[in-house]
Order: structure tokens, then sequence, then C-alpha cells
């Protein structure tokens, strides 16, 4: 994967809460990078930092959150370098978010149209009339029906479905670079959910935005993602292309994950099950993070932390079961 | 299957709710929350309803337990009509019953130790005078549902959402009860717990000889779990059979829409263009004439919207309400 053809990258990025009770490391460690009009998924249970990665790097963390590392490199300018007037520039313009309730990512007073339009007369020198136009066209390219109409309506005058077009259309209206979802479809039925993720494909095709996913639901990654990262305890496990991954899931706790679900085509007497809970992030355990509840743990698990490993087929995997040397020597 | 006992009928069961009016408006709407929805549920079995949100099949799930009082229609539970007992004798019947809320966090009293929760029902129906007196079948039943008995004295604060549901479901076992009604057990929780409560779910069924009617929106969840499905549509069965049988052929073709909805964890199956319901789902207050589903429906034609369809059975055990059933 050479630099060039990569839009975004995060290097080494690491987000940490200063609690009370400790210091939380929410993200520890992380790398992504996402080529030119890809779509990438992040995945992972809740708690597993897939939210705080989306947050830092739109520098939208809440006190007592703050990234302390990491570099994270939009066209290869650093983000994190960038002044708040500088990010604000950037925010809804050249990065933009969807976040997982439409119901409360609107603003209840603004209409829909006043709300869509601001964001383009905040970011280009257009007229207003001009900024109507747009929002008006945007709307009719998500799929609201009778835009002209709806432009006057307010947040509570629609479905959740069709304010989560409004939030996508808020998120394409200035073009942007990158686009990250966060569930943009956990809140949604699944007949809505299948139209919402077909108008992100889409619109993704159409205009070239590399997207960021994340999500918990391993299906909408399958049929949303070119390339995913498997997240847990605030580190990436393993990372693959979408059909590699699926094919052979390599560590085990995207092996349990991806074992734990039901499936619609099979019934199996019993679920595969991954044991115990996600670790408490303030008291991780010594070694690898996922070494407790793991099924395959070997000696060297509880006493060193394996880095990413790459296998033949394309794989980043986490394990030390994927280390020749260790493999090799026995322990 | 015909051979085996009845444990709950529903018989035209309807629930109207009244919107609420308000100082700016007097129109009164009417939701029809559910509509003449006439169910048989065997003992042992496992009844999965599925449907969007605003189906009804909440609503459905307290009708039958009673929580609600229905509109019209009656809840047969056992050959007695739960309408017709009297305060004291729906109490006792109640023992049979019991239900498994959605939200692990809202349903436990925070007040409340571990022990006591799981014993309240004990007291509450007098087959312990004390909740002191219930800590040896309180252990027993956490033990079951996979909470080690030594935290019984704890809080529900002090456990994460898995070991709440489990919790719950101690509860509800506590009274040895017949039927289950789970309300969206494992929407809550994340994959890799959701499949342990899955699994104690069944070990408890096969157990005991419970029978759950499970509610949910997870198709894949409640493919693994229920022995027959009913999917509903804006407060109406639209479609009840096999599992097996309907999903490998659902007729209906709203089933048939919301099945392909379904994200599958299968790059490899991935279909390109979808089969896409098109639309929103009707205001329960304001359902179109007729059909429900013919707004959505692309095989909808003028008698759809005359004239609503009856659910008839188009095959043994398998039952479709549309007009057009077989022909497309």
């Amino acid at each position: 994967m050479s630099n060039n053809d990569s839009i975004f990258q995060i290097r080494g990025l690491k987000t940490q809460f200063f609690t009370s009770k400790g210091i939380v490391p929410a993200v520890d460690g992380v790398d992504i990078t996402v080529k030119k009009g890809e779509a990438v998924g992040l995945v992972g249970e809740s708690g597993c930092g897939k939210s705080m990665t989306a947050m830092s790097t739109m520098q939208l963390l809440q006190y007592p959150g703050r990234v302390v590392a990491g570099e994270i490199l939009l066209d290869g300018e650093n983000l994190l370098e960038k002044t708040k007037k500088e990010m604000d520039e950037i925010r809804g313009n050249r990065i933009t978010m969807i976040f997982q309730e439409p119901m409360t990512s609107l603003n209840p007073v603004y209409t829909i149209g006043k709300q869509v339009s601001e964001a383009i007369l905040i970011h280009e020198n257009v007229s207003k009339e001009e900024a109507k136009q747009r929002t008006i066209d945007i709307f009719r390219k998500v799929g609201i029906p009778e835009p002209e109409k709806r432009y006057n309506v307010f947040p509570h005058q629609l479905s959740g479905g069709l304010r989560q077009r409004v939030m996508i259309g808020m998120a394409m209206v200035c073009n942007p670079q990158l686009m990250i979802a966060d569930e943009p479809t956990t809140a949604l039925d699944v007949t809505i959910e299948a139209q919402i993720l077909y108008l992100m494909k889409q619109l993704q095709k159409e205009q070239g935005t590399a997207v960021v996913m994340i999500t918990h639901n391993l299906g909408v990654v399958a049929e949303s993602c070119d390339y995913v990262y498997v997240m847990y305890a605030g580190k990436i496990m393993e990372e693959a292309p979408v059909r590699e991954l699926f094919r052979d899931p390599k560590h085990p706790y995207t092996f349990g994950l991806m074992n734990s679900i039901p499936k619609m085509t099979e019934v199996k007497e019993h679920l595969y099950t991954i044991k115990g809970l996600v670790p408490n992030l303030l008291h991780l355990p010594q070694g690898c993070r996922f070494c407790p509840r793991c099924e395959k743990a070997m000696k060297v698990c509880t006493m060193y932390e394996p880095d990413l490993y790459e296998t033949e087929d394309g794989h980043k995997v986490r394990c030390f079961l994927y280390n020749k040397e260790v493999m090799n020597s026995g322990k | 299957m015909e051979n085996r006992k009845i444990l709950v009928e529903t018989r035209e069961l309807t629930k109207e709710f009244k919107t609420v009016s308000s100082t700016w408006s007097k129109s009164k709407g009417i939701v029809h929350a559910v509509t003449d929805v006439n169910l048989q549920i065997y003992e042992g079995e496992t009844l999965g309803v599925v449907g969007e949100s605003g189906c009804g099949k909440s609503t459905l799930g307290r009708l039958i337990l009673r929580l609600l009082e229905p509109t019209r229609g009656s809840v047969l539970f056992d050959g007695q009509d739960l309408s017709q007992l009297k305060t004291e004798e729906l109490r006792d019947m109640r023992k049979q019953m019991q239900m498994v809320f959605q939200d692990p966090y809202a349903s436990l009293n925070p007040r409340l130790k571990i022990r006591d929760i799981v014993a309240e029902p004990l007291v509450t129906h007098h087959i312990v005078k004390s909740k002191e007196e219930s800590t040896a079948i309180v252990e027993d039943l956490l033990r079951k549902c996979g909470i080690r008995p030594e935290f019984m004295y704890r809080y529900p604060h002090q456990f994460s959402g898995g070991q709440r549901q489990r919790v719950s479901i101690a509860r509800a076992l506590a009274l040895n009860p017949r039927l289950i009604v789970c309300d969206e057990p494992v929407s809550a929780l994340d994959v890799s717990i959701q499949s342990q409560i899955l699994n104690l779910l069944g070990d408890l069924q096969a157990e005991r000889n419970l029978t759950y009617i499970f509610i949910s929106h997870d198709l894949s969840v409640v493919r693994y779990l229920s022995d027959r499905v009913c999917v509903m549509f804006l407060g109406k069965v639209c479609e009840l059979g096999i599992t097996r049988e309907i999903y490998a052929d659902p007729i209906h073709p709203y089933t048939r829409f919301l099945l392909d909805a379904v994200p599958i964890p299968d790059p490899e199956r991935k279909k390109e263009s979808k089969d896409m319901l098109t639309g929103e789902i009707p205001s329960p207050v304001n359902p179109p004439s007729g059909c429900y589903f013919r707004t959505r429906c692309p095989y909808a034609t003028e008698h759809c919207a005359q004239e609503a369809p009856e659910l008839r059975e188009v095959r043994p055990g398998r039952f479709v309400a549309c007009h057009r059933a077989g022909e497309v």
C-alpha cells in the first residue's frame, strides 16, 4: 500500500481519558489507512474504542479525553497540528461524520433545509439562493420525496429513515474527501437499513468519497466495506480485505465474533461463545489483552503483547499464533 | 404438531390506543397497535414474533400476559380466558407466565440486591415467607443462569449487561413458569454476550419444557431460537409457519422483503442489487384501506385496496394474509 493513493491515515493514535480512577487508554496505538474512494470498516463491540477513534479524528473528544500520541493525516496534512479555526474549516467540509442517532444529531429548532444550507454557506462562498438550490438537489439525490416542500420541514416531522437521509445529505453536500459513519443504521429497521446502506454505497461510488464505517454489525461490514479492521479493547486485532477476513478469520477474537452470530441459513444446536467479558480498560491483563478469553492462549500470550504480524494471504493479525519465531520455538 | 397441547390461544386479540389530545388540537386519533390476532401457541415450543418497530409485537406480548387490557378479543391460557379471571385468580395464573425485558439496565431495581430481586416473586406469591428463607432457592437459580451464587449480595450496577440479563432470566424462572415472554432479550447486548444468553435460553427450555414467545427484530436470532415464526406488519399477522420453511420459502411479499433486507455476514453472497422495499412504514393511526402493506407492495392490485386479506392456511401449518399468495 503506497502512500500516494491513501487519502486518510491514522498512525499510532493513542487517546486516553484522564479520570479520577486512573488513565483509561480508550484508543491504544491504532493504525488505519484509507485509500481514495475506499470503504473501510471498523468493527468491534461496545467500548472497544471504535467511536473514540472517530471522535479523535474529528477532534470532538470531550473532557477528560485527550489524544496523547500519533498522527492523523488527511491528504498528507496532520490534523492534530491544526488550530481550532483550521479544524472548523475541515470539519463538515473535507471530513464529515454521520452519527447513530438521527433523532439527536439534528437541531430540532431549525428546518432541515436551513441546517443543510448552513453547512454550504459556512464552507463555501455562495449566495443563499444557490445554497438553497444545492440543498434541494442533494435532498433529491438522497431520496427525500418532494424536496422543495421538505426544505421547510422540522426534524421531528420526519421518520428516522428520512432523518438519516438528511444527515447523509448534509455530510455529502460539500463533496468531502472522507466520510465517517458511526453506526449509521443501528437505530433503523432492516428494510430502511437496506435502503440507507444502498444509498451510501451509491453516493460513495458517484462522488469517490472514502468512507470509514464504524459498526458492530458484521453483516453491514460484509455488505458495504472493502477492507476491515477488527478492534478489541483499544487495539486493532486483525485487518484484511473483506472477503479474506470473512473467508478465513485468523485472530481467535475475530473467529469467535463471526461464529457467535446466529446464521440465517443454518441452525446449530449451540452457538459458539467467547467466554468471559470484555476487560476493564483500567485493569488490562498483562500480555495479550484477549488472552484471558482466548481458547488458544499459550504461555507467551500471558507475558508479552503481540504485534500485528502479516500473513501470506494479506491479513495482519495481532496474535502469536502467526509469529513464526514464537511458533517454532515451541513455548 | 396437531396432537401437541395448546398452551396459549389468542382470539381476535385487538388493542387500540387513543392518542392523547393536546391543548392545541382536538382531533383524537386511534392507534391500531394490534388488530385481530389469532394465534395458537403449543406447549414447549418457541414462537418467534418478528417485525419492524411499531408493528405491535411488544404490545402483543404484553396483551398475552394481560399486562395490557385488550380492546377486543381474548387470551386463553391453558384453556382459561384470562380476561374473565378475578384479581386473585389472575394472580395465581401469573405464576405460570413470566417476562424477560429488553433493557437489563431498566428492568432491575437498582436499590435491591440481586438476591432480593430474584426472591421477590417467591415472596409475592407466598412461596417463601421471607427473602431470607429463599436464599437456597436463589442460589440454585443463579447457578443455573450462570451467575456465581456468592455474587447475590451485590447490586445490579455491579454487573455487566449480559450478567444482568442472566439475573432477569433467573427472576423469571423463580416461580417455575410454563410460559416466558422474551421481549428483545438480547438486543441490548454485544454479539459475544448475545450468544451466551441465547444458549442459556435454549438450555433452560430443553431442561424445563418451557414455552417461549420470543419477540425480536433480529431475524437471524429468531431463526436460531424459534420453532415457528409469526411475521407482523402494522399490528396484523401477515405470515405464520414453521421457521425453517418460512426462511427457505417466504410467501408473503413483506416477509420476502424483510428477509432479503437483512445484511448477511458473508461478502461472497453479497448481492449487488437487492430488491428493496421503497417507502416508509404507514402510520398505525391512519392505516391504508384494505391490505395494510399494499402501499409498499409491488404486487398490489385494486383488490388489495378494497378488501383486507384474511390470514388463510395456504399449506398445512402455513398461514398467509395476502390476496395474491401463491401467484406472485
